[in-house]
């Protein structure tokens, strides 16, 4: 978010407070992937962003299997079914914008296909982090940094987007996913 | 389902890294950013870091000075 905010240097701690207090690195491995070079057309950042709601459900969806608590399960449940309604507007946008009028079905294959080239499984994502799926905190620490960079991402798609519509829905998108943000870090508080 | 590795690139600095990094920079020269929960901060904290939970940052980026190395956990 600081990076793509015209910030000069940004540096991430990697295991954050907890490699601070262990005086050892641990936490995630490197996350200086690129996924944007900055010169990107709104349609392709539209399809990574279908893509990276998918991921967001996905992992939701597994989040809600393994939560233990019923007010943990139910936010997971909700935020899982917030990115189904996302990945349609996403659709929509695209269509507006690319005058393709590509099918849902053609639209999935394309972004399948772009996914691919890249992309990680949420197993694949949760070896990376290794959070501790017993702990509420970890879990959800590690929604809010997925959440976080997906409000980042819209942020960013909505200032390359020209066309007034699109650039609502892309907007309506990131102000949820800061809502999600919020409510992710009030359940933290009451843990 | 695949998705995508979607991070913003930024630079990685582990504990020691960190630590040499603060002690060779006067503490107005750079941010150290904390982004986790008021309780979280509260319990404990890098000596000098600006506290912003994640859920605010997008709204109050204005409040840190670009110019500056900010050092994220």
């Amino acid at each position: 978010m600081l990076s793509g905010n015209g910030f000069k240097k940004v540096f991430n701690v990697t295991g954050g407070i907890k490699a601070w207090h262990a005086k050892t690195a641990v936490g995630p491995q490197d996350l200086g992937v690129d996924l944007f070079c900055g010169k990107e057309e709104p349609e392709d950042v539209l399809t990574v962003a279908y893509s990276l709601e998918q991921g967001l459900r996905d992992f939701y969806m597994t989040m809600e299997e393994k939560a233990a608590r019923s007010e943990v399960k139910d936010l997971f449940a909700r935020l899982s079914d917030i990115e189904l309604k996302h990945q349609m507007s996403i659709y929509l946008a695209y269509n507006e914008i690319s005058n393709e009028g590509l099918s849902k079905e053609n639209f999935e294959k394309k972004v399948e296909k772009k996914a691919m080239e890249g992309g990680l499984s949420t197993r694949e994502y949760l070896d990376i982090f290794k959070p501790d799926l017993g702990s509420e905190t970890d879990v959800i620490s590690l929604a809010m940094s997925i959440e976080a960079q997906a409000l980042d991402l819209y942020q960013r798609v909505s200032s390359k987007i020209l066309n007034p519509h699109s650039k609502d829905i892309i907007n309506k998108i990131a102000n949820e996913e800061k809502a999600h943000l919020a409510s992710l870090g009030k359940l933290m508080d009451s843990l | 389902m695949k998705w995508m590795q979607f991070f913003t690139p930024a630079e990685s600095l582990d504990f020691k890294e960190t630590q040499s990094y603060i002690s060779q920079h006067p503490g107005d020269e750079m941010t150290i950013l904390d982004v986790r929960q008021p309780s979280e901060y509260q319990e404990s904290h890098i000596p000098g870091a600006t506290l912003i939970p994640l859920p605010k940052l997008a709204d109050r980026l204005n409040e840190l000075d670009p110019e500056k190395p900010v050092l994220v956990y």
